[in-house]
């Protein structure tokens, strides 16, 4: 007889972008860690104190720095939820729940303005 | 190595946190401000990163389980988000003796609330913002509502706002707030107020990244560290009676209480 799994639960639209958005998020954000754990060891310079700025972030990718690695994991770990919010207001937009496109974006927009009152 | 020993450190935290309920952070801002000499407001910053780490983690198991309420969570967020904003603004703005004292009170706080299990409350459908899961334990379907929206929603303002400004995710706060204020089941609540911590870090932690505050040689670790201890507790939890490391963390919550508070006090 077939064994029929009732305890398992059917992800609907929403949950499964956000468990999609999550999971993605963090395994990019722990390989770049990673990767800069590793060169950082290598190169003999251990971990560096300081984040690398956004402007420079593409040459010191390139030139294989370690601190462009671990800043770009972290950016990525903390941009994650930001994309979780995004895309539950996108997957809400397809199941035509004004109310849940409405509250997402409040949120979305609630986030984006602290990232203007970090720099201010 | 200091690199191994906020790693080993942030594990512990990791490992509480998902064995007696706690966030990481409770444990990480004051390990690192107290063993490691880190300033409070990049322990701050390094906390917000790894519960973010946390978040993200147990919401892959969380969401595929059915226990997350994304609409009640994603509707308290808008409150939980404003609180969380005007905290980490505050956390800028005022010295970090202030921080340490109001972090002092905040661990007795959650120290005294890790003693009093009480019983779940009862599922009941009430037509706001319902949903269902299927209960782990006995495979029972679980039908239930939210209640008494304005209230809870007003408290978790002040739930965001604790996150902001201390760099903690705030579990302790969201929890009673949606199981004993607005009536929904406990293993829901949890799930609900573990993807809430997402977001509320997220939003402090940007404040506390623009002004500087994070800083790799501590964040690094600490994020890798959490996500390790996080996965190792379930199994851990199988030997070692979550009891036992109830009563240990209360004690060594407390003992971080008292050290916060004497630096409060001397700066």
């Amino acid at each position: 007889m077939k064994r029929v799994d009732v305890a398992r639960h059917v992800m609907d639209p929403v949950e499964k972008v956000v468990h999609w958005v999550l999971l993605v998020g963090l395994l990019v954000s722990v390989a770049f860690m990673g990767t800069g754990i590793v060169l950082g060891f290598a190169q003999g310079t251990g971990l560096p104190d300081t984040v690398v700025a956004p402007g420079d972030l593409p040459g010191a990718l390139a030139d294989g720095e370690a601190a462009a690695f671990l800043t770009l994991g972290l950016l990525v770990l903390i941009v994650t939820p930001f994309l979780r919010v995004a895309g539950s207001l996108v997957a809400f937009a397809r199941e035509r729940d004004l109310r849940f496109v409405l509250v997402s974006a409040a949120v979305l927009a609630l986030m984006c303005l602290s990232v203007l009152l970090g720099r201010a | 190595m200091t690199f191994v020993a906020i790693f080993a450190m942030a594990v512990f935290a990791g490992v509480a946190g998902s064995m007696v309920g706690v966030g990481g952070g409770i444990v990480v801002v004051p390990m690192l401000s107290l063993a490691f000499g880190a300033p409070i407001k990049v322990a701050i910053a390094t906390s917000l990163i790894s519960v973010i780490a946390t978040s993200s983690a147990a919401q892959t198991v969380f969401v595929t389980k059915g226990l997350t309420n994304l609409r009640l969570g994603m509707s308290l967020e808008i409150m939980t988000t404003i609180g969380a904003i005007a905290g980490g603004v505050t956390a800028i703005l005022v010295s970090g003796q202030v921080l340490q004292g109001v972090f002092a009170a905040v661990l007795v706080y959650v120290a005294y609330t890790m003693n009093r299990r009480g019983g779940d409350v009862p599922a009941e459908r009430t037509g706001l913002l319902e949903a269902s899961y299927v209960d782990p334990a006995d495979g029972r379907l679980i039908e239930y509502g939210a209640s008494r929206f304005k209230l809870g929603a007003f408290l978790s303002f002040f739930a965001g706002n604790i996150s902001g400004l201390i760099g903690l995710g705030g579990g302790a706060f969201k929890v009673p707030i949606m199981n004993v204020v607005m009536g929904v089941p406990l293993k829901a609540t949890i799930a609900t107020s573990n993807l809430m911590i997402g977001v509320t870090a997220a939003t402090g932690a940007v404040i506390f990244y623009g002004r500087g505050y994070v800083d790799p040689f501590y964040a690094v670790p600490a994020a890798l560290g959490v996500l390790v201890g996080a996965r190792m507790g379930p199994h851990l939890a199988v030997r070692l009676r979550s009891r036992t490391l109830s009563v240990i963390l209360q004690v060594l919550l407390l003992g971080f209480a008292v050290l916060m508070a004497v630096r409060a006090v001397q700066g």
